[in-house]
């Protein structure tokens, strides 16, 4: 199928956060607990659609834990987009956002559009982490941030069509040399890359925040 | 024995000389020539003959066996035959039918990729026919001389030009037909040296001088290693070292050679015995072998003999089956056969014959509770029934002594240990996404699944400061699922870390030195592959990365992962034929990976998406022949310790890091 653009994505963030289960949430459109442990990483791929143009998403998981972080590390070459995911029932996760977040910005690509994500807000009974700690570490280094569930689906599609939406405009700003394939960013056939006449990309599906 | 023809060592005349040969027939009568009988096959037309072109299977003049070399044009296409003199010997070492596996029946030329030339300054000249599959026949001494007229005869009537590199070395066929290409891929290495190899190849390594191929220890995959190679070497002549090398490459093949022939007559009566193998050697094995099982039924060797004429591959079944000729896969052993291999108190009398057994065929399910323990080296091979029931009953006490100690660790005591609750907090995520579409593992509640968890965590005590870390539990499920018994299973995978553990290490330290490796063994494998992943970054070769961490675990369905586990657990050719494994399957999608230019990120995609994908038997004879050929050279590229090797003793074997969590 063919895309005005590919954008890459990394989802990040300690083990057992439910990376994966966000992932095939997005792509496939359904919740498996069961799912095998990631080693290395897995792909995944969906198309969306933001300002009438089909846009490819191409999403790496990550293994999460620590011992595969100089392996995680070679993933983020090329990034446009990481999510990073942390659990709300398990505060050492949101602890540890600052060295993913460290490493995102050692090995990633300045423009690399970030997401915090705090996921398992279905299991608010167990919250360990207040939504607004979340939105004040993403204010505090720029990011944007939701909370989803990956097992009800609330806000999956939101935050990686929100995420994707922001990397779109960041190219309609001219923020990106498209060109330049170390953004992330491939150009698809049939898409002439140029003065836009849209301002502002973003499309309306995205945005809101279960908060 | 020195005859005229030694006398034109100039090269290019030499080479001129036989350019100029283009009219037909000039050398039917040139030589000894007899022209084709009557006798021969309907069409064909023996366009060159020489006798007495002898081989040299060993350093004993005895053992050397001449014949006659004669050059078959049928139906187009151009026929190499060497058939031995009958009855010449009467050495007792070497029988007749020792002499027929040596035969050369009617290879095409098709079947060609070249053709070496060697000029000693004292003795005969000789030349190595190397095959489009990496095999070589043995040198071709020829004692009566003719090696000019032999290269301008193929050169009229097939495609031969001279290697830009190598003036000594004449390529057959056209490299831009795309088979070819693929053919190509078992290049010959122009330099394999190795810095700290092991003094044994030492003799085969380049001369210090040449220092283009030092190896840094523990590290910089992005290195100038391998910068100087395929192109632009000056054409080398006498004494250059990595000529030599390039040499001494050839002539291993050339053992190579006579290892597939023996196995090809082993496979021929194993394949008349049992259909089973009969059908699996149409599927994979390539042409050479095809050939090679003429010989094992022809009339007679006789020298006037009539040439067979080989049904030519399938161009397509060849590109697809490369690189298959290793040993042909044998049924798993069973349990009439293994007990043939106990004494009657329960030792196994000959552990390498069971080893090899193993290796080549794998265990039936029902007696793998038995075997890997053996195999994990957590039973000693000789020892007895009783023995092994007494070492069962005292770890079976020292397993539940080890485990106690989590076990008695009370609430008030986990709240002020965050080392032990972070990691049971992680086995315990980790269990239960280990394996669950098994049975064995599925559902609420398995019991297995909680057996799984406390082996981890009473191992995560017994090896403290190696802990717990992603991956373990995929290497235990499938012991678990062998041994069934708690305690058993446990000393099983304490063993299998032993030797696995450092894939483990916080530094990776084991992970690295083993991706390491794996790019050496490419780089002699397959040189123009290595360069092609270090031109295109790719050169840390983390695409292979889950491969060796799990030991292709989520590579292959449950039951093929067994199998591939006690066949490398046997360390029966060598303790890293996961590496060699590894080539395999990058060398059969090498067209692919390059022809599409595939990018790091592209290349770790398709690596994974092979899961499932891959042919177990095919792989590993694969990986069982790019073992032998790579030889001394190929362990030369794996530094001592590597994993699965036992680590080199000293105080620390998985040194803490100052920020250690789990």
């Amino acid at each position: 199928m063919s895309y005005a653009y590919l954008f890459k994505y990394i989802i990040i963030g300690d083990t057992g956060v439910g990376k994966s289960c966000l992932l095939l949430q997005f792509t496939d459109k359904r919740f498996q607990p069961v799912h095998d442990l990631t080693i290395g990483v897995e792909f995944g791929a969906r198309m969306i659609t933001i300002d009438n143009k089909p846009i490819k998403l191409q999403i790496w998981d990550t293994a999460g834990q620590e011992s595969f972080r100089s392996i995680t590390r070679s993933y983020y070459r090329g990034a446009a987009g990481a999510l990073l995911v942390y659990d709300i029932t398990r505060r050492e996760t949101f602890n540890h956002l600052a060295s993913w977040l460290e490493d995102a910005r050692q090995h990633a690509n300045a423009n690399m559009t970030i997401m915090l994500i705090g996921n398992k807000c279905d299991l608010s009974h167990r919250r360990a982490v207040s939504t607004e700690e979340g939105e004040q570490f993403a204010r505090e280094n720029g990011l944007i941030f939701m909370e989803c569930s990956a097992k009800t689906a609330q806000n999956v599609e939101e935050a990686f069509i929100s995420t994707a939406a922001t990397i779109y405009k960041k190219i309609q700003e001219g923020v990106f040399d498209v060109s330049n394939e170390s953004y992330g960013i491939k150009v698809g056939y049939g898409n002439i890359p140029g003065p836009q006449g849209g301002r502002d990309g973003g499309n309306t599906q995205g945005g809101g925040c279960c908060s | 024995m020195i005859e005229t023809d030694i006398n034109d060592l100039s090269d290019d005349a030499d080479y001129a000389a036989a350019s100029r040969q283009q009219g037909p027939a000039s050398f039917n009568r040139s030589d000894s020539g007899r022209r084709s009988s009557s006798g021969e096959t309907e069409g064909a037309e023996v366009v060159y003959l020489k006798d007495n072109v002898t081989i040299h299977p060993t350093q004993y003049a005895a053992d050397w066996i001449s014949g006659r070399l004669k050059l078959i044009k049928q139906a187009g296409s151009l026929f190499m035959t060497w058939i031995p003199y009958k009855g010449q010997n009467s050495n007792a070492r070497l029988t007749e039918k020792d002499k027929n596996l040596y035969t050369i029946r009617a290879v095409p030329f098709s079947d060609i990729k070249s053709i070496r030339r060697h000029n000693p300054p004292i003795g005969w000249q000789y030349i190595i026919v190397v095959l489009s599959s990496g095999l070589a026949f043995p040198p071709l001494y020829f004692y009566n001389g003719g090696v000019k007229e032999f290269l301008a005869t193929v050169k009229q009537h097939a495609f031969l030009v001279r290697s830009a590199d190598d003036a000594n070395v004449f390529v057959v066929n056209d490299f831009q037909d795309p088979l070819q290409k693929t053919l190509s891929s078992l290049e010959l290495p122009r330099a394999v040296s190795v810095a700290n190899s092991p003094s044994s190849s030492v003799a085969l390594s380049e001369s210090p001088s040449s220092g283009n191929q030092e190896m840094t220890e523990g590290g910089a995959f992005n290195g100038s290693a391998a910068s100087v190679r395929q192109n632009g070497t000056p054409r080398q002549k006498h004494n250059d070292p990595a000529r030599d090398l390039h040499m001494q490459v050839l002539e291993k093949f050339s053992l190579v050679t006579r290892f597939a022939r023996e196995t090809t007559s082993q496979l021929f009566r194993e394949s008349q015995m049992d259909g089973f193998l009969a059908s699996e050697r149409r599927r994979y094995d390539q042409p050479l072998v095809e050939h090679q099982s003429l010989v094992e039924h022809p009339e007679s060797p006789d020298s006037n003999g009539s040439p067979k004429t080989p049904v030519p591959a399938d161009p397509l079944e060849f590109d697809k089956m490369s690189l298959v000729w290793g040993k042909p896969r044998q049924p798993r052993l069973g349990l009439e056969e293994w007990s043939n291999f106990l004494d009657s108190e329960g030792r196994v009398m000959d552990a390498n014959a069971l080893k090899k057994r193993i290796f080549y065929g794998g265990v039936e399910h029902n007696l793998r509770r038995e075997l890997w323990p053996f195999l994990l080296e957590y039973h000693p091979y000789d020892s007895t029934f009783a023995e092994r029931e007494y070492l069962v009953a005292i770890k079976k006490l020292e397993y539940e002594t080890l485990k106690k100690q989590w076990q008695s660790i009370s609430h008030a005591q986990a709240r002020r240990f965050t080392k032990f609750r972070e990691r049971k907090g992680l086995i315990d995520k980790d269990v239960v996404r280990t394996d669950r579409s098994l049975s064995f593992y599925d559902g609420d509640d398995n019991p297995n699944v909680h057996l799984l968890r406390d082996i981890l965590l009473t191992y995560s005590f017994y090896n403290f400061d190696l802990g717990y870390c992603q991956g373990m539990s995929d290497l235990l499920s499938p012991i678990l699922f062998v041994m069934k018994d708690e305690s058993e299973s446990f000393w099983c995978f304490v063993s299998l870390m032993e030797r696995l553990g450092p894939n483990f290490s916080r530094d990776q330290s084991g992970m690295h030195s083993q991706l390491f490796a794996l790019s050496k063994l490419v780089e002699i494998l397959d040189s123009p592959l290595h360069n092609y992943f270090q031109q295109n970054e790719c050169i840390n070769y983390f695409f292979c990365f889950r491969w060796i961490l799990i030991q292709f675990k989520r590579e292959f369905d449950f039951d093929r992962t067994m199998l591939l586990w006690e066949v490398l657990w046997t360390r029966y050719l060598s303790e890293h034929l996961h590496l060699y494994f590894c080539v395999a399957i990058l060398k059969r999608y090498r067209n692919k990976i390059i022809g599409e230019q595939m990018d790091f990120d592209t290349l770790l995609k398709f690596i994974n998406e092979l899961s499932g994908q891959i042919d177990l038997n095919p792989t590993l004879r694969d990986a069982e022949a790019l073992c032998i050929c790579a030889g001394e050279n190929g362990a030369a590229c794996i530094p001592p310790g590597t994993p699965p090797s036992l680590p080199i003793e000293d105080a620390s074997v998985y040194p803490q890091l100052e920020d250690d969590i789990l």
